[in-house]
C-alpha cells in the first residue's frame, strides 16, 4: 500500500511536471510589458590633431555619445574598429574623406564625414628686405626718380648725408658724412623677427684727423630720437690707412621680437664714406 | 494710566528693534560679511588664498574625503599622467592616474578640483573686499588676487576642459557653479587677470607672494598654451623677466632643490618642516619607505634612459636607486634626507618647499616663444637661451639648428618631477601620440578620453543636469 501511495504520487508529479512544462509554451508578450524604447539615440561627432613631428599622422578623438561599436573609414581603404585610432595617410598630402559610423547595442547607429586636409606644415622662408638706394646711386626710385640718398633721410637724427663721386665702391656714387658728424643714414626695413641677418658694406676715411664711422642696426623704426634705443647689432669702422680704397666691413645681429629695424649710420672727428650696403640671411 | 504704563513699555520694545538687535553680529563664530574690516583682516584673506594651494598634509587630516590637499596632490593629476612616472602598486585610487583608468569618483581629482576652486573663491573673496585695504596696498592684493585667480583657472581648463567660470561670489546653489564655460573664454579671463597682475605687482617681495616675474612668466606660458598662442606676446614676457636681473640659474643644479628661497626661483609654495599645519606630504610618497603607499611618482625607464643621455648633471638629482634596489625621484628627498638617512625624522611632515615656476623655465619658454610652433629654428636667440641652461647641466650646446623635439627633450631633462611633463605635451600638441607610444611599451589600455580629467562626479550629480562629463567617462 505504502508503495502505490508513493506510486501515485511519483505518478502526480510526473503529472504536475508534464503540465508546467507543457505551460511554458504559451507566448506571453511579458517580456516587453515594461521596458522602454530606448530614445538616447547614437550621435557620432570626432576630431583630430596632427602630430607635430609627423604631418602625416593624425590622432583622432571620438566624441559620440550612447555609442559602443565604432567603424572608421579613412578614405583611403583602409578601416579602423578602435574607438580613438591613431592614423598615418601613408600617401602624404592629400584630401580625405573620413567617415565615422558610431554605433550601440540594439545597431542603430549614426554616421559623420568630414575631409581632413593633409598638408605639410612649411617654415616660411625669410623675408629678404629690398634697401632702397644701397648703393646710392641716382635714378633708383620709383620711374627712374631719386638722388641716391632720397631714402636715406631723417631729420630729426641729422642732416641728410652728402653724395660723392670719388671715390666710389660701385657705381658712380657713395654715400659722404662730413667731419662735423651733423649728417646721418637713416632707413627702416621689415624684416622677419628672431632671425639671424647680415648687412655687408665698405667704408673709407680721410686720414688727416683720427675719426670713425659707426653703423648701427636699431630694433623696430619711427625713430625721432637714438637715446634710449635698443642696438641689435653695430659695427665702428676706424681703419684710415687709405683714404682712397673701400674696407669691407659687416654686421651680424638678430632681429629678436620685431618686424622692424632700422639702419643708422653716422661718423665721428673725420669725413667718411660707405657704399654697398647688402643684406643675407645667416644660416 | 496702568494702560499708559503699558503702551510706553510697548514703545520703549518697538524703538530698540534696530537692525543689530533682528540681525545681531554672531558673537562665537566668524562670517566673511563681518570679518574683513580693516587692512590687516584683508591680509588674512590674500594669505588664505596662498594657503588654499599649499593644501593640508594627508598625515595631519587623514581623511580620504577632499580636503583640500592643493599643491600636494598635483604630482598626481599631472607628473603621474605624463610618461615620466607612476606608482609602485596598483592598489587605490592614487594608482589609478598612471594607468590612465581614473573615473568620475577619484578622490584625488575630485580634491584637485575643489582646492583650485578654493583658491578662485578665495582670490574673489579678497577683491570684493578690496575697499577696506590701505590705499598703498590695494594695487599689490588686487594683482595676488588676480594671479592666483589666473592660475587655478589655467590648471582647471588644461585639465578638465571647459569648467564653470566664477569671478564674484556666489551663493550655494547658484547655477555658475555649474555651467561649464568655454575655454577661450576662460583664457580671455586668465589673460585679463595677469596682464592686471602684471601692471599692479611689483618685482622682488617674497617668492611665496605672487611677484610683477611671477606674473609674467605665467602669462607667458599661457600665451603659449592657448589654442591660438601669441608667441610674441610670450617672447618679449620671457626677456623681459630676463632683462629684469631679478632672477638667475643657480651654478649648481641641485641647489635649486635643497637651498630654499635660492635665486633661480620665480613662485613657490612654502612649507615647514615638523609643522602638522605647514608641512607636505609628498616628499614621502616619492619613496618606498615612509609614504602612506609603496611609492609613487616612480621614475619610468623611458624617463630616466632620457636623463641618462641628455640630462648631464641633473641626471644624479633627479632620481636614484633606492635602498630597496628601485629607482625614485631625488628632487625632493624630506628636508634634504635620503635612503641612506632613511629619509630623515620628519619625512612626512616635510618642509621643502613646491617650486611653481622658475628661470630654467622662463629661458625655455623663451626659446619656445622665438621657434613659434615651426618644427625647428636657426634663430641665434633661440639657441643662446637653451644653451644657458644646457651649459648649467654640463651638457653640449646645441649648434646650427634646435627642433621643438629638442626642446621638449630639453624640457623634460631639465624639469622632470616639477609637473610641467604633461602641459609640456600638451602644448607641443604632443600628448596623444607619446602617452599612446608609452601606453603601448607598459602594457597599459590607453584611451585618448583619458588625456582630459573628469569633472568630478559630485558636480554633476548635484549641478540638477546643468554639468556634463567629458567623454569617455
Amino acid at each position: 500500500m505504502k508503495n502505490n501511495i508513493l506510486k501515485i504520487s511519483n505518478l502526480a508529479f510526473l503529472f504536475c511536471a508534464l503540465l508546467l512544462t507543457t505551460g511554458c509554451d504559451f507566448d506571453f508578450p511579458l517580456p516587453e510589458a515594461n521596458s522602454i524604447d530606448d530614445l538616447q539615440l547614437p550621435v557620432a561627432d570626432f576630431t583630430e590633431s596632427q602630430d607635430p613631428v609627423d604631418f602625416r599622422t593624425y590622432q583622432f578623438q571620438n566624441l559620440s555619445s550612447e555609442s559602443l561599436n565604432y567603424e572608421w573609414d579613412f578614405g583611403t581603404g583602409e578601416t579602423s574598429s578602435d574607438e580613438n585610432p591613431l592614423y598615418r595617410f601613408e600617401a602624404g598630402e592629400g584630401t580625405y574623406t573620413v567617415t565615422l559610423v558610431s554605433s550601440d547595442a540594439n545597431g542603430e547607429s549614426d554616421r559623420i564625414t568630414r575631409d581632413i586636409v593633409v598638408i605639410e606644415p612649411e617654415a616660411p622662408d625669410a623675408i629678404i628686405p629690398r634697401i632702397m638706394e644701397a648703393s646710392f646711386e641716382d635714378g633708383q626710385l620709383e620711374g627712374g626718380s631719386g638722388d641716391g640718398r632720397d631714402s636715406w633721410r631723417n631729420n630729426s637724427l641729422g642732416g641728410v648725408i652728402q653724395i660723392t663721386s670719388s671715390p666710389v665702391f660701385d657705381g658712380d656714387q657713395a654715400s659722404k658724412y662730413p667731419r662735423e658728424g651733423d649728417r646721418i643714414a637713416y632707413q627702416e626695413l621689415e624684416i622677419t623677427p628672431n632671425t639671424d641677418y647680415r648687412f655687408d658694406f665698405v667704408y673709407t676715411l680721410k686720414t688727416d684727423a683720427p675719426g670713425s664711422i659707426t653703423f648701427d642696426v636699431l630694433a623696430g623704426g619711427g625713430y625721432s630720437s637714438v637715446s634710449g634705443a635698443e642696438v641689435l647689432g653695430s659695427f665702428t669702422g676706424t681703419d684710415q690707412d687709405d683714404s682712397g680704397t673701400y674696407t669691407e666691413a659687416s654686421v651680424r645681429f638678430n632681429t629678436g621680437n620685431n618686424n622692424m629695424i632700422s639702419i643708422y649710420v653716422h661718423n665721428e672727428g673725420e669725413e667718411a664714406r660707405l657704399d654697398a650696403i647688402t643684406i643675407e640671411v645667416e644660416e | 494710566m496702568k494702560y499708559l504704563y503699558s503702551l510706553l513699555f510697548v514703545g520703549l520694545f518697538v524703538s530698540s528693534c534696530g537692525d543689530e538687535f533682528l540681525n545681531p553680529t554672531p558673537q562665537s563664530s566668524v562670517v566673511a560679511s563681518d570679518f574683513f574690516s580693516s587692512d590687516a583682516e584683508l591680509l588674512s584673506g590674500v594669505f588664505a588664498m596662498y594657503d588654499a594651494l599649499q593644501g593640508v598634509n594627508e598625515n595631519t587630516q587623514t581623511n580620504i574625503m577632499d580636503f583640500n590637499r592643493g599643491i600636494q596632490f598635483e604630482y598626481l593629476v599631472t607628473e603621474m599622467r605624463s610618461d615620466n612616472s607612476r606608482s609602485q602598486t596598483d592598489e587605490g585610487s592614487k594608482a589609478d592616474f598612471h594607468r590612465y583608468i581614473v573615473n568620475a569618483n577619484n578622490v584625488e581629482v575630485e580634491d584637485y578640483y575643489a582646492s583650485m576652486y578654493e583658491i578662485i573663491f578665495r582670490s574673489n573673496v579678497v577683491m570684493s573686499f578690496i575697499d577696506v585695504a590701505d590705499p598703498e596696498n590695494v594695487d599689490q592684493y588686487t594683482g595676488e588676487a588676480r594671479f592666483m585667480r589666473a592660475y587655478a583657472y589655467f590648471n582647471l581648463i588644461r585639465l578638465f576642459g571647459d569648467v564653470p567660470l566664477i569671478t564674484e561670489n556666489i551663493n550655494p546653489g547658484d547655477d555658475a557653479a555649474f555651467i561649464r564655460v568655454d575655454t577661450d573664454i576662460i583664457y580671455d579671463q586668465i589673460v585679463s587677470d595677469l596682464t592686471e597682475a602684471v601692471s599692479f605687482l611689483a618685482d622682488g617681495g617674497a617668492k611665496s607672494r605672487a611677484s610683477k616675474g611671477a606674473a609674467q612668466a605665467l602669462l607667458a606660458k599661457v600665451y603659449l598654451s592657448m589654442p591660438s598662442p601669441n608667441y610674441s606676446q610670450a617672447q618679449s614676457l620671457c626677456e623681459s623677466v630676463m632683462a629684469s636681473m631679478e632672477y638667475s640659474l643657480l651654478s649648481n643644479f641641485n641647489d635649486i632643490f635643497y637651498n630654499e628661497l635660492n635665486d633661480e626661483l620665480i613662485f613657490v609654495v612654502e612649507f615647514l618642516p615638523a609643522n602638522a599645519d605647514e608641512s607636505q606630504s609628498f616628499s614621502s610618497e616619492f619613496n618606498f619607505l615612509t609614504g602612506r603607499q609603496d611609492g609613487l611618482n616612480i621614475p619610468e625607464a623611458n624617463l630616466r634612459n632620457a636623463l641618462t643621455l641628455n640630462g648631464g648633471n641633473r641626471t644624479e638629482t633627479s632620481f636614484i636607486m633606492s635602498t630597496n634596489g628601485e629607482f625614485e625621484c631625488a628632487k625632493y628627498f624630506p628636508d634634504g634626507f635620503g635612503p641612506e638617512d632613511d629619509y630623515g625624522p620628519n619625512s612626512r611632515n616635510a618642509g621643502n618647499d613646491w617650486i611653481v615656476m622658475r628661470y630654467a623655465d622662463v629661458l625655455l619658454m623663451h626659446a619656445e616663444a622665438i621657434l613659434a610652433g615651426a618644427p625647428s629654428t636657426t634663430a641665434s636667440n633661440a639657441l643662446e637661451s637653451v644653451n644657458m641652461v644646457r651649459s648649467r647641466a654640463e651638457v653640449d650646446d646645441i649648434t646650427g639648428t634646435l627642433t621643438a623635439q629638442d626642446l621638449l627633450l630639453e624640457r623634460r631633462v631639465e624639469l622632470a618631477f616639477e609637473n610641467h611633463r604633461f602641459f609640456d605635451l600638451q602644448r607641443f600638441g604632443s600628448l596623444s601620440s607619446v602617452i599612446a607610444a608609452y601606453a603601448a611599451e607598459e602594457g597599459f589600455d590607453f584611451n585618448v578620453n583619458q588625456l582630459t580629467l573628469p569633472i568630478p562626479a559630485r558636480e554633476i550629480n548635484l549641478s540638477r543636469g546643468l554639468m556634463s562629463q567629458n567623454p569617455g567617462y
